[in-house]
């Protein structure tokens, strides 16, 4: 599953993994898996048993696919701004104490008669201060990420029960809610999908004809078009899946959309490229002339923003902000292991925030599939537990031996 | 070089880059005590000293990577504040770090116009930080400054710098500095962990970098290579100026003497 744990793949599986769609391997595989028991392997051992009279394809029909998806939503949306913090070696454990503060102020802006547009706006604002107010302790302080995060996830899973007294509050707000029902119609989700892939495909191709008017090493014909195959093919399955239940999510779009903005500064901007240089050597990154301490504060800060708008999908989805949905439930150590099940590295400059939304599809999956195969919490907590372990195992083992880390 | 002096600070060739009673403090480590130091274009300054003599330090403090406790600067004779590596970048100054402060998980085209990164025309709207990189551009770059350092075993300017060799990173750190737009190059030990094809390239650089009519600092414990390449020794001990020398007027066993145990008779400290 992990090809740059074992020497011996390794030839084979670079020239793959380097490229823009190779990171993806590892976490694409692990979720076939995942999808491959619970989907086919599952249900043929019950027919084979006799349990079941029929090939009961549940976990792969349409509807459990769009519910897996919206429920792994909320998860994904933290884990790609976590995904940001660990970029720089960070942590933040109060991503999902602060969507909670931010889902519960939420609801009582709109409660109070704050329009819903503009009560997102001021959570979003606050998701902000509450993210960069622990960078800045972190930056400019000094204390680690670990501490100042932790201590923020106490604080404010102190500060969402001060706002929500009864820990439970309905969200009604029709443009809350749209967030989460709009449906885009058949249609245009597909025209949207196609012109996703056709945008994909051509700057691809685009780049590798100027590789080649510069006179500068080209793409494997076979990675370049096994990239736009696989990316054609997986946008087009995902927008007909949804069609076929109901449509695409508005959500979702929105989801899609924030993650390809911070997916774009983070690979293509020179912001992007000084995260991953703090994160991969933060002293060379200092020498070379990078404000280590402005990025490290921003970085937080869009931890903040992610957070933010987690909480108001979170309340968009379940129409409520309840405690234990966000700060005081598994919503965190999801997101965090979400993340990292990504490929994203704990040790800092390496890692996607699209892994990031892989990752939690895994998550999403394992707790879906469980759940329908009638497991207990017990079970899942346990499962996610050794799947986390791997996923950091096999980061672990991936480090380059020598590395000086952070 | 006509000098006849062999004291501090009055060199024959006017200064370029220039530094007055730097004082440096690591905690109670007092690691620079008042050095003074000068670099004149079109000449190449070496710069030794026994281990923990002060070295790097002053080469950091001249770039900018550390801030100096006391002290001046004067470039072209005029006072300048370094205070932070992007002042220094400004003046000119380019360095070579001992430690080669390389990113081992970005690429070396990436490692090679790090915190200069190249960035798309036409995006003026969007602050500096958000442009679009320009990664086709730094990739060609990155061939050339490899291509002129020679770098044979290098296959790919994509490849990660965590996998390469220990002579491989140091021309990688070497062709950073030399390919930036610069008037003093300053370069701590380049040659530590090169064999000796690539020692030759480096000095190579290190002469064309003269011609060039760079100010080039040159820091090594390789008493040949300095003597082939510098024109000027500057000694430094225990934080202090022993003394500086011409070149040609000199020889090892009197810089060895001079590192090892000061001037005996008299005392070159300036501070
Ligand atoms: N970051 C630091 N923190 C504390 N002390 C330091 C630091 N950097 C250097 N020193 C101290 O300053 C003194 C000078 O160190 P420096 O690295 O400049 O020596 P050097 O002349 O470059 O030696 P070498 O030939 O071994 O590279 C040493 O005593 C060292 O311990
Ligand atoms: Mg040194």
């Amino acid at each position: 599953m992990q090809p740059e744990a074992k020497m011996t793949f390794l030839d084979r599986f670079s020239a793959l993994r380097e490229t823009q769609f190779g990171a993806f391997v590892p976490v694409l595989l692990a979720l076939a898996a995942i999808w491959g028991y619970f989907g086919l392997v599952l249900p043929l051992i019950d027919l084979m048993s006799g349990e079941a009279d029929s090939f009961r394809a549940i976990f792969l029909s349409p509807r459990n696919i769009y519910n897996l998806f919206m429920q792994s939503a909320v998860i994904a949306t933290l884990a790609v701004g976590i995904t940001i913090v660990l970029l720089l070696g960070d942590i933040d454990l109060s991503a999902a104490a602060t969507a909670g503060v931010c889902a519960a102020l939420l609801g009582v802006l709109v409660l109070s008669g704050v329009p819903g547009w503009l009560a997102c706006i001021i959570v979003i604002f606050v998701g902000i201060i509450m993210g960069a107010a622990q960078g800045l302790l972190v930056a400019y302080v000094g204390i680690p990420s670990f501490v100042v995060t932790l201590a923020g996830l106490l604080g404010y899973q102190g500060l969402m029960q001060k706002i929500l007294p009864t820990g439970n509050l309905n969200v009604g707000d029709p443009f809350v809610r749209g967030i989460a029902r709009v449906l885009i119609p058949d249609l245009w989700g597909i025209v949207l999908g196609l012109a996703v892939v056709g945008l994909f495909a051509y700057a691809n191709l685009r780049k590798q004809s100027l590789r080649k008017a510069l006179g500068l090493e080209q793409d494997s014909a076979f990675a370049l078009w096994g990239q736009v195959v696989a990316f054609s093919v997986i946008v087009v399955a995902v927008v007909l899946t949804l069609n076929a239940y109901r449509s695409l999510p508005l959500l979702l779009v929105l989801l899609i959309a924030i993650t390809a903005l911070l997916g774009w500064i983070t690979t293509s901007t020179p912001y992007g490229r000084s995260l991953f240089a703090v994160g991969g050597n933060a002293e060379s990154a200092r020498r070379v002339g990078m404000k280590v301490k402005r990025i490290r504060v921003s970085a937080f800060a869009i931890v903040g923003l992610m957070a933010a708008i987690g909480g108001i999908f979170g309340a968009s989805r379940y129409g409520s902000v309840s405690y234990t949905a966000f700060a005081g439930g598994s919503l965190l150590l999801e997101a965090i292991g979400a993340a990292v099940i990504g490929g994203t590295s704990l040790f800092g400059g390496r890692g996607s925030v699209w892994n990031a939304i892989l990752g939690a599809l895994v998550i999403g999956s394992l707790g879906n599939g469980l759940d329908l195969t009638g497991a207990s919490a017990a079970d899942k907590l346990m499962v996610s537990g050794a799947i986390l372990l791997l996923a950091v195992a096999i980061d672990a083992l991936s480090r380059p031996g020598n590395g000086s880390g952070r | 070089m006509t000098s006849e002096d062999k004291m501090v600070g009055q060199a024959a060739p006017p200064a370029h880059l220039a530094v007055r009673g730097i004082q440096k403090w690591f905690g109670g480590v007092h690691a620079l005590r008042g050095v003074d130091f000068e670099v004149a274009r079109g000449e190449v300054m070496a710069l030794v000293g026994d281990n923990g003599a002060g070295k790097s330090t002053l080469m950091k403090v001249l770039a900018g990577a550390h801030l100096a406790d006391d002290g001046t600067f004067l470039l072209d004779g005029k006072p300048v504040e370094v205070t932070s590596p992007n002042d220094a970048t400004e003046l000119g100054i380019q360095i070579v770090y001992q430690d080669l402060a390389l990113c081992e998980n970005l690429d070396v085209a990436a490692n090679l116009s790090l915190g200069a990164e190249s960035v798309k025309p036409g995006w003026g709207f969007l602050p500096r930080l958000l442009r679009p990189l320009d990664d086709l551009e730094m990739e060609v770059k990155a061939k050339k400054a490899i291509d002129r350092l020679e770098v044979r075993t290098l296959q790919s300017v994509r490849a990660k710098v965590g996998g390469l060799s220990g002579g491989q990173r140091q021309a990688i750190a070497i062709a950073r500095a030399v390919g930036a737009e610069s008037s003093v190059v300053m370069l701590d030990e380049p040659t530590a962990a090169l064999g000796v094809a690539q020692t030759r390239q480096v000095l190579e650089v290190v002469k064309r970098l003269r011609e060039t009519n760079h100010a080039v600092v040159y820091i090594s414990h390789n008493m040949r290579d300095i003597f082939e390449v510098s024109d000027r020794i500057t000694v430094l001990r225990h934080g202090t100026n022993v003394a500086t020398y011409t070149t040609s007027e000199t020889n090892p066993d009197e810089i060895v003497v001079a590192m090892t145990r000061g001037l005996d008779t008299e005392n070159g400290n300036a501070a």
